[in-house]
């Protein structure tokens, strides 16, 4: 048998092992990957934590002509999603993590109730190995992320910490036109302007307020955003937008770029 | 077969199948209910493990390269099956039926005289028949070069590669852990109706949520005790129902939550000893260097539709 194996992993594999662990059992949804890369980082993983809302969205409906947020909307699909988040970070804190990796944010629709979502945030609290308390948030609890094993890996290596998931969510009704602005198109490639501007302030809007959360946990900047846009079950001209990313901090040390390792090029044969 | 064979007696070779067939049917009913190996599964496996039939394994020409480096050698493919009818909780049958199913495949590895069984695959068959589901695991088998056979063969639901890896890193995958917990809340009062009210957090089916999600994750805990001391928890799975009311009776919710997860048995702070490099990959196709998220996505259509 190679070596490498180490002599832990040997035991148990001739079938002895201690029954009793003086650690626990710690939960995570890691794949094997980000397990190791989390890991490799200096962390360990302790428990899967979870949050969950069952939220009712309120009734707004927007002015038929008018380009418009619909904060009613706007409120609810950033308190709901705020509370899951709080909720699993006063579950990790409780069981004592320096942070949360890998979360995942989801919104269900229920059955039998349109008005009825549900938002569920779950990710693995992990603790820094040495103990080291300065991965923190700025509030002295948990950081959270929704950067995969690998990508937590790769952040720390490039000279930073994740401090807080940031998010920024507006729902924006697009005016209608009127018969007489169609009339004046016909046959005509004419930019509606309208629906363009719609799209550029509910950007805005969502991307502003991702950003006022970064800043207010004094973040430097914020990494791997996404603006995804869609529509929870409402009428046609009304859109969600909606921005979440990882705001982050520089590690104590900075690390120089020119010890930061360039990727190495391959090609792989698959298919 | 002609129409009237049917009144003709059968030959003796198919009166010998069928006779044979019924005997090998008790035999497996009664192993299994003395949790013992079948016996024909029993000699094929101890054939196997005498080197006298040849090895069986599930894995790839690559995963069987990864495995023979780290002296790996396979033996059988083995397997093991529990079609459960659930009784009162579909939820907790769940629980039930895959923790049968690796007690079989376990009893099936130390039978072949392996030290662990790799790339263990759940399989469930799509039929919804009577209230019933069949959990079945299906895995490799394998013995380590020098080693003894165990007596505790570990199981793992990865494939080589992670298992060899994760070996490496002294941490065993070891088995299936099972979380899952549910639970019906009758509405007397009427709180989760909430038609006419504006944005408002409906507390009560929250609190129902909060409190199935965490006891489903410590029923995990609880089972995973005795295999490691963690899980990777690769499934998470939950529903909720609403049931509609009638006369003197209020409308009830069912909330159900379903965690499947890889035990492992790791040592806590052992350094994972590999180098890492950042490779890219320079054939097309998704790396986190080039982002996550899709590029372009206006014409996604067009190619569905067979443009050009």
């Amino acid at each position: 048998m190679p070596n490498d194996i180490p002599v832990h992993a040997k035991e148990r594999l001739k079938g002895l092992r201690s029954s009793a662990h003086s650690t626990g059992v710690f939960t995570s949804d890691f794949s094997v990957n980000e397990f190791l890369l989390v890991r490799k980082a200096g962390f360990e993983p302790i428990g899967l934590c979870v949050g969950t809302c069952v939220y009712h969205v309120g009734i707004q409906y927007g002015s038929w002509n008018k380009n418009q947020e619909l904060d009613v909307l706007s409120k609810a699909m950033y308190h709901a999603r705020e509370l899951a988040m709080s909720r699993m970070r006063a579950e990790a804190a409780a069981m004592g993590a320096d942070g949360i990796v890998g979360v995942k944010l989801r919104i269900k629709r229920l059955a039998w109730d349109e008005q009825l979502l549900e938002f569920i945030a779950i990710g693995t609290g992990v603790v820094h190995g040495d103990g080291h308390k300065g991965f923190r948030a700025h509030d002295g609890g948990p950081f959270t992320s929704d950067l995969s094993g690998q990508d937590f890996w790769a952040l720390l290596h490039s000279g930073y910490r994740p401090v807080e998931m940031v998010m920024g969510s507006c729902v924006y009704h697009v005016a209608h036109r009127g018969a007489l602005a169609g009339l004046a198109m016909a046959g005509r490639n004419v930019e509606m302007e309208n629906f363009t501007s719609a799209m550029y302030e509910a950007r805005e809007i969502a991307v502003e307020r991702m950003q006022f959360e970064a800043a207010a946990a004094k973040a430097e900047g914020v990494v791997g955003v996404d603006i995804h846009e869609g529509s929870h079950g409402w009428q046609t001209h009304v859109i969600e937008f909606f921005a979440i990313g990882t705001a982050v901090l520089p590690l104590d040390q900075e690390i120089a770029p020119e010890k930061i390792a360039d990727p190495i090029m391959v090609l792989s044969v698959n298919d | 077969m002609g129409l009237f064979d049917f009144f003709k007696k059968p030959d003796p070779e198919v009166l010998a199948a069928r006779e044979a067939s019924e005997r090998r049917q008790a035999d497996i009913l009664m192993s299994l209910r003395a949790n013992r190996v079948p016996t024909a599964t029993l000699e094929r496996l101890q054939g196997a493990r005498a080197k006298k039939l040849p090895w069986i394994a599930t894995l790839t020409p690559a995963e069987l390269m990864v495995a023979r480096s780290h002296g790996l050698k396979p033996i059988a493919t083995i397997s093991a099956t529990c079609w459960l009818h659930y009784g009162w909780s579909w939820t907790l049958g769940h629980g039930e039926g895959w923790g049968l199913a690796l007690r079989r495949l376990k009893e099936e590895a130390r039978a072949a005289g392996a030290n662990a069984v790799l790339d263990v695959k759940m399989r469930t068959i799509p039929l919804g028949i009577e209230n019933s589901m069949d959990f079945t695991l299906v895995g490799t088998a394998v013995y380590v070069d020098g080693l003894p056979p165990s007596n505790d063969p570990i199981i793992a639901t990865v494939p080589a590669l992670e298992f060899v890896k994760l070996l490496e890193a002294d941490v065993v995958p070891t088995g299936i852990a099972i979380g899952a917990h549910y639970e019906w809340m009758a509405d007397w009062r009427g709180n989760a109706n909430m038609s006419w009210m504006g944005n408002t957090e409906s507390r009560a089916l929250s609190n129902l949520w909060e409190k199935v999600r965490q006891r489903a994750h410590a029923d995990l805990r609880n089972n995973a005790k005795p295999q490691g001391n963690g899980v990777l928890a690769h499934l998470n799975f939950s529903q909720m129902f609403e049931q509609e009311g009638g006369e003197n009776r209020p409308k009830q919710y069912l909330a159900r939550h379903i965690v499947i997860a890889t035990t492992v048995d790791a040592r806590r702070g052992t350094p994972f000893q590999h180098d890492i490099k950042i490779v890219v990959d320079v054939h097309d196709g998704g790396t986190p260097l080039t982002g996550t998220t899709r590029h372009h996505q206006s014409y996604a259509t067009n190619e569905k539709e067979g443009g050009i």
